[in-house]
């Protein structure tokens, strides 16, 4: 596979059609009313990302990013669970990992060609590849930090996440 | 009636195996195509499958495959729930002998709309 | 968040006056989300703003925008079934075998909102039908213009397509555009499009063989379903066939109609002599 990438994905994808598919998204997954909002708020202390990778003629990752809390409430809100029910750190993976998965795939179908669909991880985000390769949505839900950034691969990828449980 | 959920997102198979059980289905579930074919050959044979595709061990297509050339499981309806929706995926998948295909995202009203196409909708819940 | 809490509570007295929907408190970023497009297309910061400024001056289309864009569910495909399985298994044949074979088929949907109706019927003609492009015209009407432009683009939604359309249907009839469906250019030949109030006298339309007029009586009182039932059957053949909403009738309505059972529903043909 040759590592130089045919286009960025700036000229593949707008961010426009990344935020419909987040209004797609949100009420789907995680509840009747509830929105992705592309209103900027100040960025948390910590974060944590859950990312798929797409690998085709674009290669990249499509990243989730939010404060660990944040993705604590997503979880809550995609598990249906309410207090006393405790989320532990696996149903977060799970639910924050198809929340990226669900993205991604539906950025996939917008890209040219055939790609494939990677499984979902949880961690630090991959490493950006070049500066211009990037589509990024910046927002909120509820009010909380979130991101949605479609990236291109690194050169030299090094994985600092640890794949879903299965 | 009874339907089996297969999707390695556990968060999902809760989604979906809820909007089914409002329907008042039986639900069981499967982390993958091989443990749901474990599923099926411990004598739980469903009347509906909903079938992730991107799993580990046996993809959604592949337990598609697997079910359509056993005679035994001929009445099982198999419906695809993925993210994948190019059109070429969902034709491999219908070729494949998926009967139908709901795209990720999607709503209980959707799962409700194919339930009905498929004659799959249990009396008394209003379609 | 740029709603503010009087804005949200006159948003939710709006939508609750002109659809019945309660947005419950908690549904503020549901506004936000909804309106906030709209804002910045005018040119506003915020949704407060819009709403500000609609209160100041009042605009029915932009009221109308806000409820359309806060209440507008997905609908769907082959809604309730036998209106089309016995639009091809017995009405069609049936047209078919009355008419010569040079007469277009005229087909009314009557309330298209966003075009799912007249694509459905579409796609089963041009299935079931050699050549359905010249056998058949479909006539799509809706009050709204933006329905109306949105019949005429056939493009959809991920989320809309997803609403009881077969997967078959899909890849035979659409290709994707972005993140949208698009409805083959065949189909979206089949179809004029054009604004249509059923509750004022009718422009230049048909005479139609089949009409839809599906869940769209319920929005008027009696008189007026009476008015528009009376229109309607002036423009349709003598041997024309109705359906409406699954759970509407002409009965207790307007006599001039004759119910026929059609698998588990039912059409209604102009009475003979009416």
């Amino acid at each position: 596979m040759s590592l130089q990438q045919a286009q960025p994905i700036s000229a593949l994808l707008d961010p426009a059609t990344v935020q419909s598919i987040a209004d797609e998204v949100w009420p789907s997954l995680v509840g009747d009313g509830e929105a992705f909002v592309p209103v900027p708020v100040a960025p948390p202390a910590e974060v944590v990302s859950a990312w798929v990778t797409i690998t085709g003629p674009w290669s990249g990752s499509v990243v989730l990013t939010c404060a660990p809390a944040t993705a604590q409430a997503l979880t809550e809100n995609v598990l249906m669970t309410r207090p006393p029910t405790v989320v532990d750190d696996e149903d977060v993976a799970d639910a924050l990992g198809e929340l990226a998965n669900v993205l991604g795939g539906n950025i996939k179908s917008v890209l040219p060609g055939e790609s494939k669909l990677g499984l979902p991880q949880i961690g630090s985000a991959p490493t950006r590849g070049r500066l211009d390769d990037v589509c990024a949505l910046v927002g909120q839900w509820r009010g909380n930090f979130l991101t949605i950034t479609v990236q291109g691969a690194a050169p030299a990828q090094h994985s600092s996440g640890t794949e879903v449980p299965q | 009636m009874r339907a089996l959920v297969i999707d390695d997102s556990r968060a999902m198979r809760r989604i979906v195996g809820t909007i089914l059980k409002d329907f008042g289905y039986e639900v069981r579930e499967a982390a993958d195509g091989r443990l749901a074919l474990d599923v099926l050959e411990e004598g739980f044979v469903p009347d509906l499958c909903c079938i992730d595709w991107n799993m580990p061990v046996m993809d959604g297509l592949q337990f598609v495959f697997a079910v359509r050339a056993n005679p035994v499981y001929r009445q099982v309806t198999l419906m695809m729930v993925t993210t994948e929706s190019e059109t070429g995926q969902i034709v491999k998948a219908l070729a494949a002998g998926a009967h139908e295909y709901l795209i990720k995202p999607f709503t209980a009203d959707a799962m409700r709309d194919k339930l009905a196409l498929l004659g799959l909708l249990p009396e008394g819940v209003t379609a | 968040m740029t709603l503010t809490a009087t804005s949200f509570d006159w948003v939710r007295q709006l939508v609750h006056r002109e659809s019945a929907i309660v947005l419950q408190p908690g549904k503020e970023y549901l506004v936000e989300a909804r309106l906030l497009p709209m804002a910045q297309q005018r040119g506003l910061s915020g949704v407060s703003e819009l709403v500000e400024s609609v209160r100041k001056t009042p605009d029915p289309a932009v009221t109308r925008r806000i409820v359309e864009a806060l209440t507008t569910n997905e609908t769907s495909w082959f809604r309730d079934g036998d209106p089309f399985t016995a639009f091809t298994g017995t009405v069609l044949p049936q047209l078919l075998a009355a008419r010569r074979p040079d007469e277009r088929l005229q087909i009314w949907s009557a309330a298209c909102s966003s075009g799912q109706e007249a694509y459905t019927i579409a796609m089963l003609l041009s299935d079931a039908l050699p050549h359905a492009a010249t056998r058949v015209s479909i006539t799509a009407t809706d009050l709204s213009r933006q329905m109306v432009e949105r019949t005429r683009a056939g493009r959809f939604s991920q989320l809309e397509v997803n609403r009881g359309l077969p997967a078959s249907m899909l890849v035979r009839h659409f290709t994707r555009a972005g993140n949208e469906w698009e409805i083959s250019p065949a189909l979206r030949r089949m179809i004029t499009t054009s604004e249509c109030n059923l509750a004022a006298p009718l422009p230049r339309l048909g005479p139609f063989d089949v009409v839809y007029l599906r869940n769209v009586l319920i929005y008027f009182d009696l008189p007026t379903k009476q008015q528009i039932l009376t229109r309607v059957r002036q423009i349709m053949r003598p041997d024309g066939w109705l359906f409406l909403g699954a759970a509407e009738t002409t009965l207790g309505v307007d006599d001039n109609w004759e119910r026929v059972v059609l698998g588990r529903g039912s059409a209604y043909r102009p009475r003979k002599g009416a």
